[in-house]
């Protein structure tokens, strides 16, 4: 892919869950052979329910977390298997939304020093050019320079995630994980957000990670997603093409689960019977065969690979081709 | 380079007036009228410990043998003692000593325990075994033993008796410092922060102490009281301040003998020690009923 | 009026705080009839929940009261009734289902335990019968293995199943009236589907009516046959659903469903509401709506709206429809 700000592949994560010097080590298995990439400029979404592995993906590529295997390139550079102190480029390159406005913000930082903290850490400027560069940065993320000496519990949900915003944006940075940022707030202040994302995505040519379990949300802001299942991806490719012509039964189903704010389509559900199964305890072969439709013997056998099925969709499944 | 509907689409919340935390913090301190009083009594002391030799009426070192052992009257309120030494003035002088050794001792054991706390806490693994397994072996003697040993191996002197004390307070702080970083940690900020690339220095000093200090504040007010005690104990002991210094704990120790014939000699100093003790508590608990983020989220 | 299950007239609540008075639900009014699924839908800051504590009068260790106002139960105002009374409706003819499952079943108790309490105290069954229909309501809800799961404790079921054992909890004594108070909020989205499925089909077998709360305009264009919109504390519409959808009268209910993504939509730039919802103590005077409201006239900042009966399925309270022939007393 032509100007890539990030590639990822085969990555993996897996967590020690019990066990020590005498007892037998037992791992989950978070994250399980995921690759993407992302382009400059456009949003990636990875969308799936609760153990799906989307979080923890994030966390992989800002080396929160260091990855059990794969690779992670970001703007050029492999940072999967880099020290700790080769990291500070990538952590000026990539920045993080929280999907918690309250939580994510420091409650004794007055707003100024917030917005301006990447700004200590990576530049040499003084605290006037900071405060400068801060107030410009509310400003663009539609809130003045009165609230720069306010502090964060001041604020309302959705003025509190513009902060988080203002924050990530502040160096200029190439690619934004934005980790349910959305989730949090009532949904008239969730369009504002997802309205100023997308403008600054124009205005500043920035990539998104978006990471959300809410489909219409999902739908709205990507231009390519990936489906996760239990630590892997079952289908990716461009939005327009999942969303119209899903392959995957998971996909289908979930799709199909999202109930519409329009009581003219109430359609016919595709709905799955059994639960999620805890990541602890994943089902043999293709995780999802204990919910399929089409589930047969070669499912609980083998894991499906990720196959091409045209330019904009790969699906993993035994019977898609 | 802005879009006009973006900016135009949030509106300010009209907020109240400025928060301040400083402001919060009086507000709920002036209603605790106790530990109100006792940090008046104690900005009083800590000022006649600073004028104190000024202010005594007599010098607290002079002896006069004219008026041995004599009770409490106008002229002497405190009384003297066996030398004739007036009694409240040297309680006035002895005030700067006994809180400058607590202050210093409590002072030092913080520094150093918080540092140890944030330390284990934040990076736990090995090294957070090795100082906590430390820490649990100076738990393991009686504050005052402890205190005695390491007296006994530096020698007598106030300000070993300072060094024996901070060494005795490290671990206490130590351990409470470690659990409050455990708590901090988990704050989703101190992660945004670390993702932002900020050097573990940073993510300490800037996310982490801070919300460790309501408890460390606390904490250090109730263990001036324990300081003051040990340190008047180690002297009460022989081990500490030299005998003619006006050191409350000197003060009883040589004041023993005359406790059934001049019992004043004793009481005086005696209630010094518990006044001041007392009322370092007393700011300790109006502290907490302030600060303690578990009593103040209920 | 003898059809309808629930009568809530002019309902208002408030709490205490700081020995001021601070009031919350300023004059609510819906109806549920029976075996109808009313939603009521509203962000935070609307009041929606505290309307069902309300109802269910479960103000016990809070400050808060309803100051006036009834709310009318099978024919009787529950305002005027004593606790003890109260208590033998709750649970048996009206019952509530709540948002975080995890926080409303005792976790110390064992499954069995809950749903026989429920059962003994409001059907008289002796014990064997009792435990017998414990089974029967878990199998009703679609949980396969009831016989295991009565002798298991909460947290050893995942949130779609502890979310059918309250619902079972809920059904268990048949109740005219079922409150949701957000149910499927917290679940993932294949398990909401199947959660609401299931309340369909028990409103069928039952002919319960269901009062459905939650902010999610999807789960309501989906399950409910009438929705009434509350903002700061008070009903600003209220209509059948498919009324609301295709053609909202209020500019906040407008502004609500132009907001919310829908998959298939193609905006690209979603509508959005202004500013925020005020705070119970800094309301403006007026429409509580009228600073955010982009058709607000100068009368709206004024004077309170009145209830307009829009027609005879629908009200709503602005004075965009407030003329001299449609203008009506609540």
């Amino acid at each position: 892919m032509p100007n890539s700000i990030l590639k990822v592949e085969n990555l993996k994560k897996s967590f020690q869950i019990a066990g020590g010097l005498f007892q037998q080590k037992q791992y989950v298995n978070a994250v399980i052979d995921v690759s993407f990439e992302i382009e400059e400029g456009t949003t990636f979404s990875l969308v799936g329910e609760s153990g799906c592995g989307k979080s923890t993906t994030g966390r992989l590529i800002t080396r929160l977390i260091a990855p059990t295997n794969g690779s992670i390139v970001v703007d050029g550079q492999e940072v999967a298997t880099a020290k700790s102190s080769e990291l500070k480029h990538l952590r000026q390159t990539v920045q993080m939304i929280f999907q918690d406005p309250y939580a994510s913000l420091n409650p004794r930082m007055k707003v100024k020093e917030l917005v301006g903290e990447p700004l200590e850490i990576h530049t040499k400027l003084s605290k006037a050019e900071r405060e400068k560069l801060v107030l410009e940065m509310l400003e663009v993320v539609g809130l003045n320079a009165e609230h720069a000496d306010r502090y964060a519990h001041e604020f309302s949900g959705g003025q509190r995630q513009r902060l988080g915003i203002a924050r990530a944006l502040i160096t200029k940075p190439k690619l934004i994980i934005a980790d349910e940022p959305v989730s949090a707030l009532d949904v008239s202040i969730q369009s504002q957000i997802l309205n100023l994302l997308k403008q600054l995505q124009q205005d500043y040519k920035i990539s998104y990670l978006f990471i959300s379990h809410d489909l219409s949300v999902v739908e709205h802001i990507s231009h390519y997603i990936g489906v996760m299942y239990l630590g892997s991806i079952v289908e990716i490719g461009r939005k327009e093409t999942i969303f119209n012509n899903p392959k995957h039964p998971y996909t289908q189903a979930l799709i199909a689960s999202v109930p519409i704010a329009d009581p003219t389509l109430r359609k016919k559900k595709i709905v799955l019977t059994g639960d999620i199964p805890n990541p602890k305890n994943p089902p043999s072969g293709c995780t999802f065969h204990t919910r399929c439709p089409l589930a047969s013997d070669i499912c609980k056998q083998a894991i499906p690979e990720m196959k091409k099925i045209n330019e904009e969709q790969s699906v993993a499944c035994h019977f898609v081709h | 380079m802005t879009s006009p509907t973006t900016v135009q689409n949030s509106q300010v919340q009209q907020t109240q007036r400025k928060y301040s935390p400083l402001k919060e913090f009086w507000k709920s301190f002036k209603k605790q009228k106790a530990a109100l009083l006792a940090s008046i009594f104690i900005g009083l002391l800590i000022v006649v410990a600073f004028i104190g030799p000024y202010i005594a009426p007599y010098d607290p070192f002079e002896p006069n043998y004219e008026a041995l052992l004599e009770g409490p009257s106008a002229s002497h309120l405190a009384g003297t003692d066996e030398y004739g030494r007036d009694i409240f003035s040297r309680l006035i002088v002895g005030a700067k000593i006994s809180l400058m050794v607590s202050f210093s001792a409590v002072f030092l054991g913080l520094i150093l325990g918080t540092i140890l706390g944030l330390v284990s806490g934040y990076f736990g693994g090995w090294i957070d075994k090795i100082i906590m397994r430390s820490c649990d072996v100076l738990f393991s003697f009686p504050d005052l033993l402890l205190a005695i040993a390491i007296v006994a191996l530096l020698g007598p002197g106030i300000n070993n008796v300072i060094i024996a004390v901070m060494i005795f307070s490290v671990p206490s702080f130590a351990r409470l410092v470690r659990g409050a970083t455990l708590n901090a940690k988990e704050n989703v900020y101190v992660e945004a922060a670390q993702s932002m690339g900020a050097s573990h220095v940073r993510v300490l000093w800037k996310h982490i102490f801070p919300e460790t200090m309501s408890e460390l504040i606390i904490f250090v007010t109730m263990r001036i009281g324990t300081a003051i005690l040990a340190a008047s104990g180690l002297s009460f002991l022989g081990l500490g301040a030299s005998p003619e210094m006006p050191e409350w704990g000197v003060m009883l120790s040589s004041g023993r003998d005359y406790l059934g014939t001049s019992s004043h000699v004793v009481i005086m100093p005696g209630i010094a020690i518990f006044l001041t003790v007392l009322a370092f508590n007393l700011i300790g608990d109006g502290l907490r009923d302030v600060l303690d983020p578990k009593i103040k989220n209920n | 009026m003898s059809e309808h299950v629930l009568r809530v007239t002019d309902l208002e609540t408030s709490f205490t705080r700081d020995k001021k008075e601070i009031k919350i639900l300023r004059g609510v009014n819906f109806a549920i009839r029976k075996g109808e699924i009313l939603g009521l839908v509203g962000e935070s800051g609307s009041g929606k929940s505290l309307t069902s504590l309300s109802i269910m009068q479960l103000f016990h260790g809070t400050t808060g009261k309803i100051v006036n106002g009834s709310i009318h139960f099978n024919g009787e105002d529950l305002t005027k009734m004593s606790e003890s009374a109260i208590r033998k409706i709750r649970g048996k003819q009206m019952a509530m289902i709540f948002q975080e499952p995890m926080t409303s079943l005792n976790p110390v108790l064992k499954i069995g335990k809950q749903l026989m309490e429920a059962i003994e105290m409001h059907l008289k069954l002796p014990k064997n019968e009792s435990r017998h229909h414990a089974i029967q309501m878990l199998k009703n809800v679609g949980i396969g293995r009831a016989e295991e799961i009565i002798y298991e404790y909460p947290h050893q079921l995942s949130g779609g199943m502890r979310q059918r054992v309250m619902i079972a909890m809920a059904m268990a004594c048949h109740p005219n009236l079922l409150i949701a108070d957000e149910p499927t909020t917290a679940l993932d989205v294949t398990i909401q589907a199947q959660i609401l499925e299931l309340m369909k089909k028990l409103k069928e077998e039952n002919d319960t009516a269901i009062l459905l709360i939650t902010h999610d305009l999807g789960v309501v264009a989906e399950m409910c046959d009438r929705v009434v919109v509350m903002y700061a504390g008070q009903v600003v519409e209220e209509a059948n659903v498919f009324e609301l959808f295709a053609s909202p009268k209020h500019p906040y209910t407008q502004g609500l469903i132009a907001s919310v993504p829908k998959i298939g939509d193609h905006k690209e730039i979603l509508d959005s509401i202004n500013g925020q919802v005020p705070s119970p103590q800094n309301m403006p005077n007026g429409c509580k709506f009228a600073p955010r409201c982009n058709q607000a006239m100068s009368v709206c900042h004024e004077e309170s709206p009145p209830t307009v009966n829009i027609s005879t399925t629908r009200q709503c309270s602005c004075w965009l429809y407030a003329t001299k022939d449609v203008k009506v007393n609540a």
